[in-house]
């Protein structure tokens, strides 16, 4: 089923080539054994979602590849335009009743965050 | 803005990391009078078989609900956002509240900065580590 589904997939692929679009990239087949009953679900589930089941398998392995990659990766950090690339010690505001030394862990930190270039 | 309160962000997405995003609660580690650095929160569940973040923080819905949250949820100190303090980003903060739902007590204010702070620091371990790990140049002509 997911074999005669990318061969279809890969039609639809040459269709878009020559119609000036860049193409997508290569797509590999391959064949995976599941029970009967958990294809029923996956069926159902694509179904609700009006995707192919192959799509929907796709979407679900590249969702738990991104999962996996994100836990890797130890700081993402996004930074709105326009914010500095560093600041200094005595700009950051103190909290309420915050000693000097938990104020000095805070300083280390941020400072070091700020430095943190863009992730994207 | 308050340092460890949670607050009203329009946390940037994946998609469109450079606009604000979609509304969610996200916790401020700290900043200056017009940028702040905010820690992402969600109260999606995470998947069973997917090891946690190193910097995810789990309050059960005791702790959540102690932090004026409805719903358990997952502090991710590993995804950051550096914003100006501005109405794009906060949409509260000419309020009077400025969207602030709550704001940690001292000691996990604290306890949320060691963790951002090992987390920093692995980040920089693994940066040197990267750095000392090439491979020796290779020398022509000598045996």
């Amino acid at each position: 089923m997911l074999r005669s589904q990318t061969s279809r997939l890969d039609k639809d692929t040459r269709k878009r080539t020559s119609s000036g679009r860049r193409p997508p990239p290569e797509k590999v087949a391959i064949t995976v054994r599941l029970d009967r009953a958990r294809v029923r679900q996956l069926q159902a589930a694509a179904d609700a979602e009006n995707r192919t089941l192959t799509n929907y398998v796709e979407t679900a392995l590249i969702r738990d590849l991104s999962l996996r990659d994100e836990a890797s990766r130890v700081i993402t950090m996004h930074a709105a335009p326009g914010t500095s690339a560093s600041i200094f010690a005595g700009d950051i505001v103190r909290a309420d009743g915050e000693s000097d030394a938990a104020h000095a862990r805070r300083q280390a930190l941020l400072i070091e965050l700020w430095s943190i270039p863009d992730s994207d | 803005m308050v340092p460890g309160a949670f607050v009203r962000v329009m946390f940037p997405t994946r998609e469109k990391p450079r606009q604000p995003g979609l509304l969610h609660i996200g916790y401020v580690l700290g900043g200056t009078p017009t940028e702040v650095m905010v820690a992402y929160t969600t109260s999606r569940p995470w998947p069973a078989a997917t090891p946690l973040p190193a910097g995810a923080w789990l309050f059960d819905r005791e702790e959540a609900a102690a932090l004026n949250q409805s719903r358990a949820f997952m502090l991710r100190l590993d995804v950051l956002a550096k914003l100006p303090i501005t109405e794009a980003w906060f949409p509260d903060i000419a309020q009077p509240g400025q969207g602030v739902i709550a704001v940690t007590p001292a000691r996990l204010r604290d306890e949320l900065t060691g963790l951002a702070t090992n987390l920093a620091r692995r980040r920089r371990d693994l940066i040197q580590m990267r750095g000392t790990r090439r491979p020796a140049p290779i020398e022509n002509g000598t045996s």
